[in-house]
């Protein structure tokens, strides 16, 4: 996706910055980069470490007070094209990174994150609090994050694994998967694309996953206390546990209660197939994962299963 | 599908049957399939609508829409939920809200520096058609073509591949929305099908934005 500007990068980043500024606790890291990359790890030192690789003719400015950090980059004839950012921060100092044609990276976070891009990818470990991913063009993966948790793509996938609290997950063409997850509101929604959700269903909790062209799979815990309500106009349904079906109105739509069915449960695929299993069922699910091949390889829904209702 | 008590389902939501009609549904419920599958669905248009209210939006609009829906405060509504729509209605009201949102935003997005925010966006006019045509409604064909419209004029400012992938997406959901009028075409009451073309229709709305908003930055 970047090669041209990778290449020209590695022709054009001749100079190094390095500097180190003290900071706050509560302070915020707000960083803005046209194109190259940023990546942030942590310490356990109450100062912002600033290393970037850059062309001789940029500058690099780093701008501290007491409640943010600001990191940009200035050109002495226009404005800065390649910059790649190293940034050490404190764990918990809330970070701001944005970008265009800019991969951004964060690994071992505790505050909150909010990272934007065009034309690049997001991968963060770690967040706290409101953690909020987004890129236009760009695969977005969070891991070990925590909080009120938004991840946007439009033309890319979304992987989030081993996260909780209040979660959405939205993308056009790309699929989404959700594991690990520990959540009592969960949404995702794709348009061209699967969704996974291998999670948590917690009482009273609300869960919506849907998408147009493309299949759901989701985890439903034994012993979960669900109302599962099943839309499609030309899927089908099928689970790796027995299920009883009530208000039946066609094959296409229909409801089921487990339990006391206290949380919601909402499926809707337009046209592809939708299936329950139990937790870490979902990856050793010999038919789903044929299928998912097949799927892969020919980029065509086989839309011709029957409903089953396997035995667990 | 209908029986005779198809069309009351609401009125029983809304506690607004006599003693003896609720008896006689009740009696009747267990009997009919299609019954309960469209009580179940008007439950959860309910249960989505009310969600709306844990994201409001930048300006509060809700005056306006309350205005033309006839409902007297946001307060009252929470207080006593009615279901006095038919749910391509309510789903239509879903559109309208983000219309509305998306509106607002897309506003206060071209406001001069300096000016005041705008209160409303919103013009008396009938918002609750049925989903299905709600495409060809002049405010939302307005929404979209405004924002069409900025997209056009910084086209030159994004990248080519930029470009070119908000327009395939685009015509990935335009292809989902026109799937959705199509079954919605032979199945007009299909509460899923009014609910996932809103859904496709504000995520256009959202798109467009989305995509005006980068051709007005430096890309």
């Amino acid at each position: 996706m970047l090669t041209t500007l990778a290449t020209l990068a590695g022709l054009a980043l001749a100079q190094q910055t390095d500097t180190t500024v003290p900071v706050r606790a509560g302070a915020r890291l707000e960083v803005n980069n046209f194109g190259g990359e940023i990546a942030v790890k942590t310490w356990s030192k109450t100062a912002v470490r600033v290393t970037a690789s850059h062309s001789s003719r940029d500058r690099i400015i780093v701008d501290a007070s007491e409640q943010v950090v600001r990191v940009k980059s200035e050109s002495r004839r226009g404005p800065s094209q390649v910059v790649d950012y190293e940034i050490t921060v404190p764990a918990a100092m809330a970070l701001a990174l944005s970008g265009v044609y800019t991969d951004i990276t964060v690994d071992g976070s505790q505050g909150e994150i909010t990272a934007e891009t065009v034309q690049g990818t997001v991968k963060v470990s770690g967040g706290v609090g409101n953690v909020s991913l987004k890129s236009v063009q760009g695969d977005v993966t969070l891991e070990k994050a925590r909080g009120r948790i938004d991840l946007s793509s439009v033309n890319e996938t979304i992987k989030a694994s081993e996260i909780s609290g209040d979660i959405s997950a939205e993308t056009v063409n790309g699929d989404i998967s959700l594991v690990q997850v520990e959540s009592s509101n969960a949404e995702a929604t794709t348009v061209n694309g699967d969704v996974l959700y291998d999670g948590t269903i917690k009482d009273g909790g609300r869960y919506r996953f849907s998408t147009h062209d493309g299949d759901l799979r989701v985890s439903v815990p034994e012993k979960s206390n669900v109302s599962v309500s099943v839309s499609t106009f030309d899927g089908d349904f099928s689970a790796c546990f027995p299920v009883q079906l009530v208000g039946l109105k066609t094959k296409h739509r229909f409801t089921l209660t487990i339990g006391s069915g206290s949380a919601r449960l909402e499926l809707e695929s337009f046209n592809g197939d939708i299936r329950l299993c139990r937790p870490g069922q979902l990856a050793k699910d010999k038919d789903w994962r044929a299928k998912s091949k097949d799927w892969d390889k020919n980029k065509d829904h086989d839309q011709d299963h029957d409903q089953d209702q396997e035995e667990e | 599908m209908s029986d005779r008590w198809t069309d009351r389902l609401s009125e029983y939501l809304d506690d607004e049957l006599g003693a003896a009609d609720v008896a006689a549904l009740e009696a009747h419920l267990p009997s009919c399939a299609d019954c309960q599958a469209t009580l179940e669905q008007l439950r959860r248009v309910v249960a989505r609508a009310e969600a709306l209210d844990d994201r409001p939006p930048t300006t509060d609009l809700w005056p306006a829409i309350a205005r033309h829906v006839g409902v007297v405060s946001l307060d009252a509504r929470r207080a006593r939920r009615r279901l006095s729509f038919t749910v391509p209605q309510l789903a239509a009201a879903a559109v309208a809200l983000t219309l509305l949102s998306a509106g607002s935003a897309w506003l206060l997005l071209r406001r001069p520096a300096g000016a005041p925010p705008s209160q409303s966006t919103t013009t008396p006019s009938p918002i609750l058609t049925n989903v299905g045509t709600y495409e060809a409604n002049p405010r939302y064909a307005a929404a979209v073509a405004d924002l069409e419209r900025v997209l056009a004029q910084g086209r030159s400012r994004l990248d080519t591949a930029t470009v070119r992938v908000i327009e395939k997406n685009l015509g990935i959901i335009d292809r989902a929305i026109r799937d959705a009028q199509s079954a919605l075409a032979a199945d007009p009451a299909n509460s899923y099908l009014n609910l996932h073309l809103a859904q496709e229709m504000r995520r256009k709305l959202e798109l467009l934005r989305q995509a005006a908003a980068l051709a007005g930055a430096r890309t």
